[in-house]
């Protein structure tokens, strides 16, 4: 019985390449985590002096506007709009105005998958202008964050505590604290100011973050508690036990007999192929 | 000797076919998250009735009714929700193995429409039987899911995102972590069942938002 060379040399070269291929197949990589693409943002008047205002909210390159609000006045602050990551501009115009008419104001805005971000018209209606802030979305864990936005004319520096907390020490009008962690609970909201103190109760929960926008009341100061975004105080830990077996197939668990399998096989063919070789150079065809 | 040749040629040949089946058993091992399972008897529901509630505002936020019942019209879940804490080693209770076919809410999560992402749990199976999510890995982008709470209202939420992660590698930040919006995250199990632990080694998450 003869086997031509090249038939030999096929079936060496097979079982080289089967070993090639069955070491990858080992490293299987598994699906990654998604996103769906999408970051949130909201619409807000914080100027005290400026009377109402239109706003919209243009995808770049479509002047059809995606979101408009009507008559938005001092002390408003939209819900978060869900919308697809990307470049968008931001318009305010004079409540009424025609759609497209000259705005007012307008600034772009980037929105980042998963990130959510606050547009707010700022200052005094002489000096307004559209501020672009990245919300915050995570919390150290059992702790909530917030901070606070000063949005009153008629006090130019207030500071504002959470408790004994202080969060903002003389912030100026128109200007935002960076976030601060606390301890969550019940307190008292407690804002001094040149012309009177504030005084409320407010909640934070732990997992929570909050924005405090302090406003030019009828009579006084007031303060908004704003709950920006939510999730659970006490993260559970690693997964979720959701399931006893009973439908699962009956397959293959372990990897390790395929390897056993995949190396048994290998040696087998490696001494037949060097046994072959062998009677080839002793017999010297 | 030419009676050796013969059995060098079926050693190499039966080498190679190991080869190729022990490669083919371990392409199976290595993929749980396909795992297709049977369909057949899914009988759709209607879409439940009554008043569906608006997302809330973040201005001054207000505690919204407690969830008690969840729909899932395409996979034909229709369930009360039972409350779920944490076991002592800090993981996310479950139903216990009599209330297979219940799904239950974190209580230590948003309430569902409330801002924040609300966490509701249920089975793939009990030891022989299906469990209430046994179709969960079934859904799509968006599909709809309703919550009945309390006071009667209905939330109702689409599907944006269905996803299978391993155990060992569960997204915490993105499952639980703060959301700016009303969103609903529904977990059970996937994946292969490690016989040697008793457990699922992954678990499916389907993320939904509240519509607006």
């Amino acid at each position: 019985m003869k086997f031509p060379r090249r038939i030999r040399r096929l079936l060496m070269l097979l079982a080289a390449s089967a070993l090639l291929l069955g070491i990858p197949a080992a490293a299987t990589a598994f699906a990654t985590p998604g996103t769906t693409g999408t970051g949130w943002i909201r619409l807000a008047h914080l100027s005290p002096n400026t009377p109402a205002v239109d706003v919209y909210l243009y995808s770049f390159d479509n002047s059809n506007a995606k979101i408009v609000l009507d008559h938005v006045a001092y002390g408003t602050v939209s819900p978060y709009e869900s919308v697809t990551a990307g470049d968008y501009s931001v318009a305010m115009r004079v409540a009424g105005a025609s759609p497209t008419s000259q705005p007012v104001l307008s600034t772009s805005v980037t929105i980042q998958a998963g990130h959510a971000y606050t547009v707010a018209g700022m200052g005094p209606e002489s000096g307004l202008r559209l501020q672009v802030m990245d919300d915050d979305l995570t919390t150290p864990i059992g702790q909530s964050l917030v901070r606070v936005i000063q949005a009153s004319l008629k006090d130019q520096k207030v500071s504002v505590s959470f408790g004994s907390t202080v969060l903002a020490s003389s912030l100026a009008f128109a200007s935002v604290s960076p976030y601060q962690a606390v301890l969550p609970g019940t307190k008292t909201v407690t804002v001094t100011a040149g012309t009177g103190d504030a005084n409320s109760s407010v909640t934070l929960a732990a997992g929570t973050v909050h924005t405090l926008v302090v406003l030019d009341g009828a009579t006084g100061l007031e303060v908004v508690n704003l709950e920006d975004a939510s999730g659970s105080g006490k993260p559970p830990l690693g997964g979720v036990s959701t399931g006893f077996g009973g439908t699962a197939p009956r397959g293959p668990g372990s990897p390790v007999p395929w390897i056993a399998a995949i190396a048994a096989g290998s040696l087998l063919a490696l001494t037949g192929g060097l046994r072959l070789r062998r009677r080839q150079l002793n017999t010297g065809i | 000797m030419p009676t050796r040749r013969p059995a060098a040629l079926l050693s190499l040949a039966a080498g190679l076919v190991v080869i190729a089946g022990g490669t083919a058993g371990l392409l199976l091992t290595r993929h749980p998250t396909q795992v297709i399972r049977p369909v057949a008897g899914v009988a759709a529901l209607p879409a439940p009735t009554g008043p569906i509630v608006a997302p809330p505002q973040s201005a001054e936020p207000r505690q919204v009714p407690r969830p008690v019942s969840l729909t899932i019209p395409l996979i034909g879940v229709q369930t009360p929700l039972i409350t779920l804490g944490l076991t002592s080693s800090g993981a996310l209770q479950v139903p216990s193995l009599s209330q297979i076919s219940v799904a239950g809410w974190y209580t230590g999560s948003p309430r569902p429409g409330a801002i924040g992402s609300a966490i509701i749990v249920g089975h793939i199976d009990g030891h022989k039987l299906a469990g209430v999510f046994y179709r969960l890995h079934l859904l799509h982008p968006g599909d709809k899911v309703y919550v009945r709470r309390a006071d009667g209202t209905l939330v109702e939420f689409r599907v944006t995102l269905v996803q299978t992660y391993l155990k060992d590698h569960f997204p915490t930040q993105a499952v639980y972590g703060p959301t700016p919006d009303p969103e609903l995250r529904l977990i059970t199990c996937g994946g292969t069942f490690d016989v040697a632990t008793d457990h699922y080694l992954s678990n499916v998450v389907v993320y939904a938002t509240e519509v607006s």
